[in-house]
């Protein structure tokens, strides 16, 4: 039951913009090596995705979007 | 259509009929009664949409043993079998009429608000996503195209709740948008758009795509498609096409009977 | 079992949105908005989506009140219109007409705004008159 939610809710990120930053796995407590290799994939492939939009740089970069947009909306007339 | 619905309450096939009727150069949805039957004259499907379906649970919550005709569009009869399936309501009790009128093989368009879609204007192909785009097209953008559209596209919401509000399946009393750890009142141009993704998360196995949502958004946010695609997932992975399937929705875990087992070390 | 959908128009800013009222029996218990109405055509913004709350909501106040004490006790009309009215004149004298500021609001109409402001004008003394929408 949490597979299926999960991979919906990846195909939902992947569909917003956020792909592969998602991830699950079951590991036991005595699976160390297991829990090592996880780990350490994931944050090799997160660190080449590049920092997440949704860091604490979001609403720099939101505010940029949104004044332009304001600014192109007031010289044309047009509503977005 | 008139005369039909003068028939059915005059011999008694329902107790109450909801449609809509005409009053004063509107079209307002009407609950008809055997006691008014001239106001059958005025009744008039229009192209306005409301969400009927609420009135008529709000009638068999206060009388279950009401027998209620409904006005049903196709929209109204996914949501209505959607309803049933989550067991907010017992088709038994209702009694639909059936107007057709999504788009066929006749017709082009739907007869309905959907008659012929509003076309975005300049901003929005720029910066936004086209709402009668299907999925594909908007799959095969790059990623960081898509998330600086979405992000346009969530920037713009006011926090109304006019989507959450019309939503004829929108039907939980603890609504888990309003609860304020998750998503934070007072504020504008939030974080994360969690208040999407969590109406996202929950339109799945519900959203029946009838459109009044993004009819209700003043911002004009592309709903549909977001919720086209979360049903399109349900469709690939569980098998389940919401509205037409009569089986119990495949994220819904309410009555679902777990079995325990004791697994001794 | 009676039900009543009433158009209306949303009560809170100038704008006056095109509203329908859900009526149960005789009690208001939800808002929608009326898609034909030309000013907002089926779109409403959070206030308006929750008219129905406030009309039946228990705060209301149902009668004059003045506070004695610490607590809100009932009083007639002409009782708490004198009140308040020694209250202003005690305060004008104290500190100069200046100090007053009237603010009205869109949820009131327009005559009781215009009265308001010649209360505060000319009854009052004071130019400091503002709007609600102005915060």
């Amino acid at each position: 039951m949490t597979a299926k939610r999960i991979a919906f809710l990846q195909e939902l990120l992947a569909f917003i913009g956020l792909k592969d930053r998602l991830h699950l796995e079951w590991i036991s407590s005595a699976e160390a090596q297991k829990f090592v290799q996880v780990m350490s994939d994931f944050t090799e492939k997160i660190r080449n995705l590049g920092p997440s939009p949704l860091g604490p740089s979001y609403k720099d970069q939101m505010i940029p979007i949104h004044k332009t947009g304001v600014e192109n909306a007031k010289k044309s007339q047009k509503v977005a | 259509m008139q005369k039909r619905v003068r028939k059915w309450l005059e011999e008694e096939v329902v107790d109450v009929f909801v449609a809509y009727i005409e009053q004063k150069g509107h079209i307002l949805p009407h609950v008809f009664s055997p006691d008014s039957l001239e106001e059958c004259a005025l009744l008039h499907p229009g192209l306005q949409r409301y969400p009927l379906e609420e009135i008529a649970l709000e009638l068999a919550e206060e009388d279950p043993e009401l027998r209620i005709g409904i006005l049903a569009r196709e929209c109204t009869k996914r949501s209505l079998n959607v309803l049933s399936t989550w067991n907010q309501l017992d088709q038994g009790q209702l009694i639909p009429m059936e107007v057709s009128c999504c788009p066929s093989l006749l017709q082009e368009h739907a007869r309905c608000s959907y008659l012929n879609p509003d076309q975005p204007g300049e901003l929005k192909t720029l910066y936004g996503l086209d709402p009668n785009a299907c999925t594909q097209e908007v799959e095969a953008l790059e990623q960081e195209e898509l998330y600086s559209h979405w992000t346009y596209e969530f920037s713009k919401c006011i926090k109304c709740y006019g989507c959450r509000d019309i939503c004829p399946l929108c039907f939980c009393r603890e609504c888990s948008l309003e609860h304020t750890d998750l998503v934070h009142t007072g504020e504008m141009l939030t974080e994360v758009p969690i208040f999407h993704l969590v109406r996202a998360v929950h339109m799945a196995g519900r959203c029946i795509d009838c459109g009044l949502c993004e009819e209700a958004c003043p911002v004009n946010i592309p709903l549909r498609l977001l919720y086209r695609k979360v049903n399109e997932i349900i469709v690939k992975t569980f098998d389940y096409y919401t509205g037409t399937d009569m089986e119990t929705a495949p994220l819904n875990i309410l009555g679902q009977e777990i079995a325990c087992q004791a697994n001794p070390l | 079992m009676d039900y009543k959908l009433v158009p209306s128009v949303c009560s809170y800013c100038g704008t006056g949105c095109g509203l329908l009222y859900r009526v149960v029996n005789g009690k208001i218990t939800g808002t929608w908005p009326m898609k034909s109405h030309p000013v907002n055509q089926g779109k409403l913004c959070i206030k308006g989506w929750n008219m129905h709350q406030f009309i039946n909501s228990d705060i209301r106040l149902k009668f004059p009140l003045i506070k004695l004490n610490g607590h809100f006790k009932r009083a007639t009309w002409d009782k708490a219109i004198g009140y308040a009215a020694k209250k202003f004149q005690e305060v004008v004298q104290r500190y100069g007409p200046e100090s007053i500021g009237v603010l009205v609001s869109a949820k009131v109409s327009n005559e009781e705004n215009y009265l308001a402001q010649k209360l505060a004008r000319a009854a009052l003394g004071t130019n400091n008159v503002d709007h609600c929408a102005r915060l």
